[in-house]
This record gives C-alpha cells, sequence and structure tokens, in this order.
C-alpha cells in the first residue's frame, strides 16, 4: 500500500510517516503544495493524506487536481482548522474522510483502514485475528466459525481494537473513536471499561481468547503477545 | 428629549415672554403718548376759545367738553389737569374725563376755562393697538414656527437617517457604513468623523479575528506532534507511573486543543461563517442524538424521554445543529445525578431540554458567559457556544429552574 503524505509541519510529517511505515505502508512524504502537486500527478498512490493549509497553496486546489486528473487515490484531509465549512466543502469536493489535528495515530490507522475496505483495495472485507473474523460489510462477527452478537457500539470498539492490534489505546482515544463529534466529555470513561468487559465475556462464551490487556487501568491493548 | 423638541419648546416660551412684555410695553407706552397728545390739544384749544372771546366777546359753552365762565380777581395761569368723573344724563352712567382747567385774562376780563376730553377713547385706542400687535406678533411666530419646524425637519432628515444607519451597524455583517451627506458642514464634518472611526474599527477587528484565527490555527500543528509523540512513548514499555504520566500528559493536550477549536468555533459562528440555505428538523437530529448519547445515559442510568409535539426547524446549517444538541445533551448529562432523567420536548416554536441535578439555581446571568464551569473538567465553552448559535440565528435561549434545570429555545420574531 503506497501513501503520500502532504503536510507542511516537518516533525508531524514524520511522526505520520514513522508510524504508517511500521503498519508496512510505503510512505512517501511532500512538505510543499509543488512537491505534492508533482507526485500526485505523476505516481499513484491507494491513500492520500492531504494537510489544507500548505506555504505555497490551498490543499483544496490539490483535491481539485486530483479529481479533474481521474486520480483513483482515497483522501483523507488532515487539517488543522476545525471549520465545519472546510470540512463540508472539502467532503464535497471528493475527499473520502476528513481528520482534525491533533488527531490520534491510532484513530488515523483506523480510518485508512476503513477507507481502504470500502475502496476494496485489500481485496477483502475480512478483518482477521487468530481465530476472530470480522466481516466490515455484513458487521458479522465470527470465532472459530461460531457467529457473535455484538451491539454496535461493541463492534465499533472491537474493530477499533483490532485494527490497531499491539498498540496501546487509551480510554479517551476509544471513546473519541466512538463519537466523532465533539461530544463535551467531561465524566470519567468508565462506560468504556464496560463494554470491553461485555466484549470479553461474549468472546470467552463463545471459545475464543480474550485478547485484551488492560493497562494500569488507563489504557487496552489488544494483542495475543 | 429630541433636540428639536427642545428647541421648539424654548422658542415657545421665550416667545410668549416676549410677547407677554411687548404686549404691555406697547399699551404703557401708547397710552403715554396719547395722553400727552390729549393734552397738547386741550391746550390748543384753549387758544382757540381765547380769541373767540377776545373777537366775539361771546362765551363758548359746550358742556361737559368746554365750560367756561367768567370770575373776578383771580391770579392769571393758575392751570391744572386732573381726571375728572362726570354724570352722563343721556347714557345714564359716569363717564371719566381729562380736565383741563386754567384762568385767563381777555378784555380786562377773568375766564375760568374748563376743556375736557373723554379719557375712555383714549384708553380703548392704546388697547386695540397693543391688542393688534399681539395679534400680529403671534401670527408672525406662527408663521415662523411653522416654516422653522418644516426646515428643520427637511434638514434633520438626513442626520435621523445616518443616525439610523449606525444604530443598525454591524461590525460582523461586513457591510459598508453607507452615511448620507448633506450640504450642512456640521453634519458632513460628523459623517467623516464617524467614517473615520469605522475605518479604524473595522481595521482593528479584522485584524483581531485574522490574529485570532491564525493563533487558533497555529496552536494546532504543535498541539498535534505534541499528541502524536505522546501516544508513540505511551507504546513503549512503561512502567505505571510514567505509563500515567503519559496519558495525563495526552489528555492535558487533548483539552488544550478542544479548548481552541471551540474558541475558534465560537468566533467563526460570530462571524456567521455557517450560511444555511435549508431548514434543519431538529426532531429528526434530536432523535439521531438520543442515540448516540445511549451509552451515556445507561452509563449514569439516566432516563431520556423525547416528547415531540410539533416539528422544530429552523435554517440553520445541520452541522451547527448538531452541535448545538451535543452541547445541550452533554450539559444535561455532566451536570445530572445518577438514575435522573432527561425530558427533551419539541414544539413548533420552542425545544424544551430539562435535566435533574444539583438542587441549587445556577445563576442564568453568567452560565452562558465563557469559561464559566459547572466544574473544572469542562473548558466552560459549550453553553457559550450554544448562545452564540442561537444569536446568530435568531433564537432566544434561557434557563430556569422548577423541580428541574431547563433550558428553553425559542424563535425571536422580529417586527
Amino acid at each position: 500500500m503506497k501513501i503520500l503524505i502532504i503536510e507542511d509541519e516537518i516533525e508531524l510529517l514524520i511522526a505520520i510517516s514513522n508510524y504508517l511505515t511500521k503498519e508496512n505502508f510505503i510512505c512517501e512524504l511532500a512538505e510543499k503544495f509543488s512537491k505534492a502537486y508533482e507526485k500526485i500527478t505523476i505516481y499513484e498512490y491507494d491513500i492520500i493524506l492531504l494537510d489544507i493549509t500548505l506555504p505555497d497553496g490551498n490543499g483544496l486546489d490539490l483535491l481539485k487536481t486530483i479529481k479533474k486528473h481521474n486520480i483513483k487515490a482515497g483522501v483523507i484531509i488532515l487539517s488543522a482548522k476545525n471549520s465545519l465549512d472546510d470540512k463540508i466543502v472539502g467532503l464535497d469536493q471528493g475527499a473520502d474522510d476528513y481528520l482534525t489535528k491533533p488527531f490520534q495515530l491510532s484513530e488515523l490507522n483506523s480510518r485508512i483502514k476503513a477507507l481502504l475496505r470500502r475502496r476494496n483495495f485489500a481485496g477483502s472485507n475480512i478483518v482477521t485475528f487468530n481465530e476472530i473474523s470480522i466481516n466490515t460489510d455484513s458487521k458479522i462477527l465470527t470465532i472459530s466459525d461460531q457467529q457473535l452478537t455484538l451491539t454496535k457500539k461493541e463492534y465499533d470498539i472491537l474493530l477499533f481494537l483490532i485494527i490497531n492490534q499491539n498498540r496501546v489505546l487509551t480510554k479517551e482515544a476509544i471513546a473519541e473513536h466512538l463519537w466523532e463529534d465533539n461530544i463535551d466529555l467531561t465524566d470519567t470513561y468508565d462506560f468504556i471499561y464496560t463494554h470491553l468487559n461485555n466484549i470479553r465475556k461474549k468472546i470467552k462464551q463463545a471459545g475464543g481468547t480474550d485478547y485484551i490487556k488492560t493497562l494500569y487501568g488507563m489504557g487496552y491493548k489488544f494483542t495475543d503477545q | 428629549m429630541k433636540f428639536l423638541t427642545k428647541i421648539n419648546r424654548n422658542y415657545l416660551l421665550l416667545f410668549s415672554a416676549i410677547l407677554i412684555v411687548l404686549s404691555f410695553s406697547g399699551y404703557f407706552i401708547l397710552k403715554t403718548i396719547i395722553l400727552k397728545n390729549t393734552k397738547e390739544n386741550l391746550i390748543s384749544q384753549e387758544a382757540l376759545i381765547e380769541k373767540q372771546i377776545a373777537e366775539t366777546n361771546r362765551i363758548p359753552e359746550l358742556k361737559p367738553l368746554i365750560e367756561v365762565v367768567q370770575v373776578s380777581g383771580q391770579p392769571v395761569g393758575h392751570l391744572e389737569f386732573k381726571d375728572v368723573r362726570i354724570f352722563n344724563r343721556n347714557e345714564n352712567e359716569p363717564e371719566d374725563f381729562t380736565e383741563y382747567s386754567n384762568i385767563i385774562k381777555v378784555n380786562d376780563s377773568y375766564y375760568l376755562i374748563k376743556i375736557r376730553e373723554a379719557s375712555i377713547e383714549s384708553e380703548d385706542l392704546a388697547i386695540s393697538i397693543a391688542v393688534t400687535i399681539f395679534i400680529l406678533l403671534l401670527g408672525a411666530f406662527i408663521i415662523s414656527y411653522i416654516i422653522t419646524r418644516r426646515l428643520n425637519k427637511t434638514i434633520w432628515s438626513i442626520f435621523e437617517s445616518n443616525l439610523k444607519e449606525i444604530e443598525n451597524f454591524d461590525l460582523r455583517e461586513h457591510k459598508e457604513l453607507q452615511l448620507r451627506s448633506s450640504n450642512i458642514e456640521e453634519f458632513d464634518r460628523l459623517n467623516i468623523v464617524i467614517n473615520n472611526l469605522m475605518a479604524k474599527l473595522k481595521k482593528d477587528f479584522l485584524s483581531l479575528k485574522e490574529f485570532t484565527e491564525n493563533a487558533s490555527h497555529e496552536i494546532q500543528s504543535p498541539l498535534a506532534i505534541a499528541s502524536l509523540n505522546l501516544e508513540e512513548i505511551l507504546q513503549l514499555k512503561l512502567d505505571e507511573e510514567s505509563f500515567r504520566k503519559v496519558v495525563t500528559a495526552i489528555n492535558a493536550v487533548k483539552r488544550l486543543s478542544a479548548l481552541n477549536q471551540n474558541l475558534l468555533l465560537l468566533t467563526k459562528i460570530e462571524n456567521n461563517q455557517f450560511a444555511a440555505s435549508d431548514f434543519t428538523s431538529f426532531n429528526e437530529l434530536i432523535k439521531i442524538k438520543i442515540q448516540e448519547f445511549d451509552l451515556l445515559f445507561k452509563e449514569k442510568d439516566l432516563r431520556i424521554s423525547f416528547i415531540s409535539k410539533s416539528d422544530f426547524r429552523v435554517k440553520m446549517n445541520m452541522h451547527l445543529a448538531g452541535i448545538l444538541l451535543n452541547n445541550l445533551m452533554s450539559n444535561a448529562v455532566n451536570h445530572n445525578i445518577n438514575n435522573g432523567s432527561i425530558t427533551v420536548t419539541a414544539e413548533q416554536n420552542e425545544i424544551k431540554f430539562c435535566n435533574t441535578g444539583d438542587a441549587n439555581e445556577l445563576n442564568d446571568e453568567t452560565i452562558f458567559n465563557r469559561f464559566v464551569k459547572g466544574n473544572s473538567k469542562s473548558h466552560g465553552l459549550g453553553l457559550a457556544i450554544v448562545k452564540q448559535i442561537c444569536e446568530s440565528h435568531d433564537l432566544e435561549i434561557s434557563y430556569h429552574k422548577n423541580e428541574q434545570h431547563c433550558f428553553v429555545i425559542k424563535p425571536i420574531f422580529k417586527n
């Protein structure tokens, strides 16, 4: 999978590219409009991460170029501007998703994977982890060929955990993933704990292994190591 | 008091005073002049009578106007004026006269002459002249009053319209201030001053706005870098203490970012950057939000009821309406008690969010202000954003507490 990251903040660019490389993506970087334009028009990518504010141009213009040249890459806008109008314009002009800075890498990963599944780039809509398998189209979860029923939120949490396997996720990151809109969550995130317990119980009852590790009561990790 | 009313009132008072003073003084001046005239008249009549006696030796008699009596041995030249009252037999009533008496010597005989003139006539004359003056002045006054009123209206109409323009002016509407020019130097000078002032205000407003936007924007990138790096540190093998510190730092960065984003959002709502072309049905959105918040309700065992009496529709950007409902719903959840309840009621011209909570009533004057917090974890902008959204969409939000804490949103009907 090839990803082009267009972002003018070098440190951000490096952090994102390091992470995505670890996730086995091939990353190319562009920190300027002109460089990004060149790369977009010459090479092919599966995913383009697009920052709107660039020193020598507007990211939305790159989006227009992408659409004009019929470039098949999926586009996720990364913007520091949390302005709804940018979001609406971006999505209207054909961006596939929109993430507001600062975002969590786990969230970015989840969005990229979701986009890839939607576009069927991976050729598969099945996410698997050992005996657990999720069909993201029908939203059916099977454990060793046994179907399991989860609530919508439980399904969302589990998918997020599996996509970000072997990564430490805070309760807040999970909660944020569940509510894209900025809900002013000021209370404790104990309900995440409740839901994870429910998921654990259901998987165990179906004969599966509990891969969810709790870290000091503040974070979670989906891992078999 | 209006400027014109003030002027007119002063004008009226001053003119009334002038009118009274002038009329009275006119009366007295005239009276004196007439009296003096009468006396001269009487003296010249005396000369005529003297002449007649000398030439014809006949004593003229015309009672009560002229009386001549021959007297003996009297000193000559004892002349005298006085007011007398004589009974008029014809009219059967007393009449006032000015009497002139003198003793003259003609052909060695002495005569006492009394000549009179009715003083009532001179009095009448003085009064009628004074009244004429009064009427003329009053007429002049009324005419000039009407003319100045008319003139003032046309002259001040430009001023009035300019004043209205300034009253209705809003910096956020990105419109130019259109002041009409008149041919009056003072007004035009005022226009110039106001235009200069406005230009400066506008410049300051724009630069402040730009600064806020740029600053907010520039803050997001470093926050993103910090957040991403902290997230990477979290992946390392950490002991509990370090883990706790990193998570705390991540959450602090998140809070800072949320605060910044909300401030930016407030600015954008203030600038009316969310144009709405369609009506948003709040009832549909409320149903969606109730589903989204489901987990949070369960967490506190809250009973949620939505009473949809009629569709509440507002011309508002759908995402903005979503933020509005998010904030109200979060507020109702965050400040609720365990096993409490939330009731949302939608009517044609009203939506109402009521929730159980703290027994104390909140201060309805400050809860909508920025950074007024119910608890230390919130950023205190939620209700400020709600209010700002309402204000920019001609909606009015109010808070009251009976059994529960209630927030009511109603449209403001403009005339």
